[in-house]
């Protein structure tokens, strides 16, 4: 067993609103193996990008206020901002989910993706340019050494994707972490920009968090899966023991929610019932339990933690610990 | 491309140039009834005299046709004689302007170099008690008039320091006839006017900075800065400031009119030879032409600033193109 590249270990995260403190990331221990890639699935307002964020320190205005992320042997909660920064974009490089805004409408695209490199390296410009255009051109823009010149505004969404991947790797970080990276992209782009991720991933063992709402994407991309459901991680496993054989009813619901090509004409869609729980104002018990068909007492009661179900699932859920099995319903 | 937007925006001004001084020859024309500018006091003049005054100066003939005469006057390069004193609309001018630029040009550019890190302090901290005071400064900046504020501060370091024997600040005029030019004459001359001037621009900018400012920090692109590992001086000055100065400059470009007519009050309250002075004082005696001259220049001047503006926006912000 290899000793793992990054390790969160009981990570909280709180906002401070006006209606009360939210708790977007509640106690999330995971750990990310050098060159694997790692889903984190759930709904809008899970706490996936919190999450991520929180990894980064660029949670503000959240606050960090318990748990370690462990990197390199140091609590990256802890280390000082300095430390930090020394962190961000040159060992763990971030893209984001909008291609469109997140690139500086007023710098030209190859001295965006030169910056990491004369910040963390020290080259000077013209080494860094030259890097710069190298890693354009690897992530699949044509001419790349003119295209540096131009603007964000004058790329397409999907190539600004590329931009934003490239940007992250110039520094060949260790871990990258993709929040929702095709979500605002077309379909066909979309396709594309994960064979690049997936790409990258072998070709630079960059480890890879990647972060969706697609179970689709999952699939196609994650050896490891992990579903988050208001700020908890509800069920961890591999990727194909998770959708074979769903250990938590948020899981099992999700999947049971996607439509099937070989389903019968007119088959009504069958969403999960009711709403995301309002986070301010948690359920007691499990917060999945208004909405779940499996519920039993206990579930109102006590709030269940992740525990191994299965050979190789962990799930946070009263009836499958209890060894009863999904089906139906 | 570029000349041929700049060619638009040239003859769209001339519109413009047009119906600014013929409205304000008819806001003359109709408010002056049968005053004669400049000699109307003279009781020894007959009214066979006025009467062959007012035809000397055109003012016998309707308005338009005079507005023609002196169109086809300025399409020469001739803006007429001051209906006063006879000498050249011109050569006011030129005299007034370099004071005028002097008052205005400093104003300017100590507001821009004071507002721009107020604004950025203010965003930076904002809700801080730092913010609030920032705040409380501007809306004073606002609110108090600048001929009170002129006033007062001629009270205090003109009257009061004098007063008590200290040294004060001159109250009146761009310089001391007997210093002859001496720059730190003219320095003192400027403080008070200036200061009150640029705590207008001080006001509104620092202002328009700061929620500039507060929405580029917000952007996901500053996020792709610090996730990139920039230190904050960097995310802000570097990834920030030019993206929230952009719309500062049509603001500024906006301001430049002021080198005439802003600072008229400021002008007149410290007896200031300027451009807004000269207007001021001569629309009052119906000096058509040196009011219609003035006029013009200001026009002009706003056409200039806004187009200048315009220009440098694509200087700045490389998504805008001219077409």
């Amino acid at each position: 067993m290899t000793q793992p590249l990054l390790e969160v270990q009981d990570l909280h995260t709180v906002f401070s609103t006006k209606d009360g403190l939210v708790k977007a990331v509640d106690g999330v221990s995971f750990e990310l193996n050098p060159g694997e890639t790692l889903g984190i699935v759930g709904e809008s307002g899970c706490g996936k990008s919190v999450t991520a964020l929180s990894i980064m320190r660029l949670q503000r205005p959240g606050r960090i206020v318990g748990g370690k992320v462990m990197f390199k042997g140091q609590d990256m909660t802890r280390i000082s901002e300095y430390e930090m920064r020394e962190i961000r974009g040159r060992e763990i490089a971030m893209i984001f989910q909008d291609p469109m805004t997140s690139l500086n409408p007023v710098y030209r695209v190859g001295w965006q993706v030169a910056e990491p490199t004369r910040l963390h390296h020290g080259w000077d410009a013209k080494r860094a340019l030259a890097s710069a255009v190298n890693m354009l051109g690897r992530v699949g823009i044509p001419s790349a050494a003119a295209r540096a010149r131009d603007y964000p505004h004058q790329f397409s969404g999907g190539m600004r994707q590329r931009v934003m991947i490239a940007m992250g790797l110039t520094t060949t970080p260790q871990v990258l972490i993709a929040d929702e990276p095709t979500t605002a992209l077309d379909v066909t782009i979309q396709a594309q920009i994960l064979d690049l991720l997936r790409h990258v991933n072998r070709e630079f063992g960059t480890a890879t968090i990647l972060i969706t709402h697609n179970l689709g994407v999952v699939a196609g991309m994650c050896q490891r899966l992990m579903v988050m459901y208001a700020g908890k991680i509800v069920e961890a496993g591999p990727t194909a023991d998770v959708f074979a054989n769903p250990k938590h009813p948020y899981t099992w619901s999700l999947l049971r929610s996607i439509p099937r090509l070989d389903a019968e004409r007119h088959e009504p869609l069958k969403p999960i019932e009711g709403l995301p729980p309002n986070l301010v104002d948690l359920p007691n018990g499990c917060a999945f339990h208004p909405r779940c068909v499996f519920r039993v007492e206990r579930c109102q009661r006590d709030v269940p933690s992740l525990l191994q179900v299965g050979d190789t699932q962990r799930a946070a859920c009263w009836v499958t610990q209890a060894g009863t099995e999904l089906k139906g319903a | 491309m570029l000349a041929k937007y700049v060619a638009r925006r040239f003859f769209a001004s001339i519109v413009v140039v047009l119906g600014v001084t013929l409205i304000t020859l008819v806001l003359m024309d109709r408010t002056r009834g049968t005053y004669v500018p400049g000699i109307d006091l003279n009781p020894a003049l007959r009214p066979e005299d006025i009467a062959r005054l007012r035809a000397d100066l055109g003012l016998d003939r309707p308005f338009y046709l005079w507005y023609l005469t002196w169109i086809w006057g300025v399409v020469h390069g001739d803006f007429g004689r001051s209906m006063i004193d006879g000498s050249t609309v011109m050569s006011h001018i030129l005299d007034r302007l370099p004071n005028t630029l002097e008052l205005t040009g400093t104003a300017i550019i100590i507001g821009i170099i004071v507002s721009v890190p107020l604004g950025v302090i203010g965003a930076l901290r904002r809700g801080s008690k730092t913010d609030h005071s920032l705040t409380v400064v501007s809306v004073a900046g606002f609110a108090v008039p600048q001929f009170w504020m002129g006033l007062m501060l001629i009270l205090i370091f003109s009257v009061t320091l004098e007063q008590h024997g200290l040294p004060w600040l001159p109250s009146s005029g761009a310089f001391s006839a007997f210093a002859g030019g001496d720059i730190l004459d003219r320095i003192q001359h400027l403080a008070l006017p200036a200061t009150v001037l640029s705590f207008f621009y001080m006001s509104t900018w620092s202002r328009f900075i700061r929620s500039s400012m507060l929405e580029v920090l917000s952007q996901d692109y500053i996020r792709t800065a610090r996730a990139k590992g920039m230190s904050e001086r960097r995310v802000v000055y570097l990834h920030g400031l030019r993206n929230a100065l952009i719309p500062l400059i049509t603001l500024i470009g906006l301001e430049l009119p002021g080198l005439v007519s802003g600072g008229l009050v400021v002008e007149v309250v410290f007896g200031w030879p300027g451009i807004g002075k000269l207007a001021f004082e001569r629309a009052l005696q119906y000096d058509y032409t040196t009011v219609m001259g003035v006029t013009f220049f200001a026009t002009l001047l706003v056409i200039a600033g806004n187009l200048l503006a315009d220009l440098l926006y694509g200087v700045l912000d490389p998504r805008i193109r001219y077409g």
